[in-house]
């Protein structure tokens, strides 16, 4: 006599077609995430980008009033091309001169339009072999 | 001091060798003594670990920062508890923590079950020696805390935001949950190369994996509340590779507490119980990568060390040797019942722990993409908060609905009429719920509704059951009701506690829900005198003032609350400015919450931009019963305890159970 299958297998699989089914709607639909890039990067880029890179140079501006504008280069090239950066919404504490960043934006005429309030600077949190690089 | 601590941990990492290559000479070959030697010089290697630790303390204690690693984390100005959690404020300390708790948790296991499971033990001293190997390995060659230099007259102090009390217990509870998954792993991995595949290594790790898996649970929710507070971004979780590195294990472990009744009750689901334990371990190794490699992207500032490849390699050996083991005892892992009916206990444990894993691989993926897609496509993705939060819908709502069916349903085979008649009353309350709160405007975000009225559903049908086995206790015992109550609890402190567990995890996802789904936000430049309004409340800027610590120059501004015109009196909210070593002065917002109790509301200000002219630039959120999500802390902690609590009525039933387990395997 052949020997029954358990249902646990049936269920086992159809669990993960349906999991494989979710994803492949989500991926559809909302899309597989947004490229992240160096400043070296970033050239002839038109779409929506996460950018990381070093803030080089002295701020200016109010990021309430007109944008807050101020540079980045790649973290790891100190002597690399910079991107103009206008940047619109709340400032991280630990954003400074010297610090890494992460920003979401496109390239505009040769400038980094951040969306506002998407800047994120590295938490000060543990484990850095190094101590934060100081410009 | 420092030659001290350095000969500590070779004498560590020697001890650990032998207790690797002698324990395993001696399982393969049944040397009793010699295996006892191994176990006892895994024990020595916790006392070795110790001395290590304490001399590094010691360093912290007294400012010695001739040690290098003191030198970059603490200061003379350092509060002395502060001192402390320095320990584990950067790498080698963490390291030299990770290796102090896995050498304590192996000495105390292997110890506690020397007697009891001896054919296991022999073979779970060499594995739980193999992974302190690695850790001491990496402390003695790669990255010690012991490298000295020439003292300078202070040191650069340990990081502001980090000073803060949920930040000392975070770490050590991340580690205590991280570590703790070693030693069901080991057992698990033990009962492999023994061929003692019965339910013996999970009635000796149960508790193990529940210490584990509560210090996991706590030290997120340290975690999320230190961010909460300290931060200042107005949330408590980001969806960030290094936090979710703590969650991914976390939700692996929670599908194995779960699966593992299945096989204790049924026998079923053996080897995807080893699966599990092998992946949530593989998964803390893999979390503990990613906060050391600097492979992934993060908010955090992990930066790229030396480290990396050495924790890829243990993933690999830990993933490579798990399955390999697992394979090669696939015959041994044969269930020795089968899942009867697709409507029964054991199917909604089994559909709970496919929802655990996808979301668990879910995450994973989200985590690992942006490095697949580097190396494949040469260009990094970041997945965002709309993946995570999709997924967490998708898998969390049907979760949330299964802690309520699960314990309400029979095992192997429920019943049409049984099912109508027990979850008319948990369905009802659900449905008033939901209709009670579309009423009240909760239709702004469907997922809010749905969750709220899932945990309706959860809450009733867990009160349902307190409120059955209250009445079965007090009609056998002729006890009063809190009588019945508390011994109902106190003799099924597993089942209860677990139950309450449950409902931490409901007031998580009301807290969860109520938090995101229907915060409001207003954000401003206020000058003297001028306010804003939100939910209600209306928030007025009164004036700042400064002062000056030894510690910062601190700088508050005041404000007057009201609600619905009623005064709530004042609260304040700034930024602190830290006299730290470097060129610049490290600034932190301090955010200004004003919590109702009774609501779980938090009216939460953080002051953006303080300008030169003394206006300010606010950010005002009223978050709707974030404080369940503390609460559930609290209860979740609560329901741990009851569940671990040493029960010797379950004892003894375990003993039996045990015996019976342990008879002879059946073929190799």
């Amino acid at each position: 006599m052949a020997r029954k299958r358990s249902p646990a297998r049936l269920v086992i699989a159809l669990s993960i077609a349906a999991v494989l089914a979710v994803f492949l709607l989500y991926t559809s639909i909302a899309g597989g995430g947004t490229p992240s890039l160096r400043p070296s990067q970033l050239a002839g880029r038109t779409g929506t980008v996460s950018l990381v890179g070093r803030v080089v140079g002295k701020p200016t501006g109010d990021s309430h009033a007109g944008g807050l504008r101020f540079r980045l280069r790649d973290v790891k090239d100190p002597g690399g091309k910079t991107v103009p950066v206008v940047y619109t919404g709340d400032v991280p504490d630990l954003f400074a001169t010297g610090r890494d960043i992460v920003i979401d934006g496109k390239l505009q005429r040769g400038t980094f339009v951040a969306a506002p309030g998407s800047m994120v600077t590295k938490c000060p949190s543990k484990y850095s072999a190094t101590k934060p690089a100081a410009q | 001091m420092a030659e001290l601590g350095r000969a500590a941990l070779v004498v560590t990492l020697g001890l650990c060798l032998y207790a690797v290559v002698a324990g395993s000479y001696a399982a393969a070959r049944r040397r009793r003594r010699l295996a006892g030697s191994a176990r006892n010089a895994l024990i020595a290697a916790f006392g070795s670990t110790l001395v290590a630790a304490g001399v590094l303390a010691a360093g912290f204690l007294r400012s010695d920062f001739s040690l290098t690693y003191v030198a970059n984390h603490s200061n003379r100005t350092l509060g002395g508890v502060y001192k402390l959690s320095a320990f584990w404020g950067g790498q080698e300390g963490s390291l030299l923590l990770w290796l102090l708790i896995l050498t304590g948790y192996a000495a105390l296991a292997v110890w506690v079950n020397r007697n009891r499971a001896r054919d296991l033990v022999v073979w779970v001293t060499p594995v739980l020696a193999g992974i302190a190997v690695c850790f001491s390995f990496l402390l003695v060659v790669v990255a010690s805390p012991f490298a000295v230099q020439a003292a300078p007259l202070d040191g650069a102090g340990l990081n502001p935001s980090l000073q803060n009390p949920y930040m000392m217990a975070h770490p050590p509870f991340l580690y205590l949950g991280y570590v703790g998954l070693a030693v069901p792993f080991a057992f698990a991995m033990g009962a492999l190369l023994s061929g003692r595949t019965d339910e013996r290594w999970i009635v000796a790790t149960r508790r193990w994996t529940l210490i584990a898996w509560t210090a996991l649970g706590i030290g997120q929710l340290l975690g999320a509340h230190w961010a909460y507070v300290e931060v200042g971004w107005g949330g408590y979780y980001a969806w960030d590779p290094v936090e979710n590195a703590a969650l991914m294990p976390f939700l692996a472990a929670t599908a194995f507490l779960h699966s593992v009744m299945i096989q204790e009750k049924r026998g079923m689901l053996k080897v995807w119980n080893v699966v599990l334990v092998a992946l949530a371990f593989c998964l803390s190794i893999f979390g503990t990568f990613l906060t050391r490699s600097g492979v992934v992207n993060s908010i955090h500032s992990f930066s790229e060390s030396d480290i990396g490849p050495w924790f890829l390699a243990l993933i690999v050996i830990a993933v490579v040797f798990s399955t390999t083991l697992i394979i090669w005892r696939l015959p041994l892992l044969r269930s020795t019942t089968r899942l009867e009916s697709l409507v029964s206990r054991e199917a909604v444990f089994l559909y709970n722990n496919l929802l655990l894993v996808a979301l668990c691989l879910t995450i994973l993926w989200g985590v690992a993409w942006p490095i697949l897609s580097e190396a494949v496509r040469g260009t990094s993705v970041v997945v965002g908060r709309p993946y995570y939060d999709f997924f967490l819908r998708i898998f969390g709502l049907p979760l949330l609905l299964l802690m309520g069916i699960g314990p309400l349903i029979a095992w192997r085979r429920a019943s049409l009429r049984g099912l109508g008649r027990t979850f008319t009353g948990p369905a009802i309350v659900a449905v008033v719920t939901g209709i009670v709160l579309l009423l009240l405007g909760a239709g702004s975000s469907i997922p809010g509704l749905i969750a709220y009225t899932f945990s309706a559903f959860v809450l009733a049908a867990i009160a349902l059951e307190f409120v059955r086995g209250t009445r079965a206790r007090r009609a056998l015992s002729s006890e009063s009701w809190p009588g019945a109550f508390f011994s109902l609890i106190g003799r099924n402190r597993r089942r209860y506690g677990g139950y309450v567990v449950h409902v931490a995890i409901v007031l998580l996802a009301i807290g969860i829900a109520g938090s995101n789904s229907y915060d409001s936000v207003v954000e401003g430049k206020l000058a003297v005198g001028q306010s804003l309004a939100l939910s209600g409340y209306r928030v007025t800027y009164q004036g700042l003032t400064e002062r000056d610590t030894p510690h910062a120059a601190e700088v508050r501004a005041h404000l007057l609350v009201s609600r619905n015109g009623k005064s709530l009196g004042t609260m304040e909210a700034g930024k602190n400015s830290y006299k730290i070593a470097g060129p610049d002065p490290q600034v932190s917002s301090e955010v200004g919450i004003r919590t109702n109790y009774l609501t779980g509301e938090d009216l939460f200000v953080i002051p953006e931009q303080i300008n030169d002219d003394g206006s300010v630039y606010f950010r005002i959120f009223v978050k709707p019963l974030v404080n369940l999500i503390w609460l559930a802390g609290i209860v979740f902690l609560l329901g741990s305890v009851i569940a671990l609590w040493p029960d010797a009525r379950e004892q003894r039933r375990l003993a039996v159970r045990y015996d019976e387990a342990g008879s002879p395997v059946r073929g190799r």
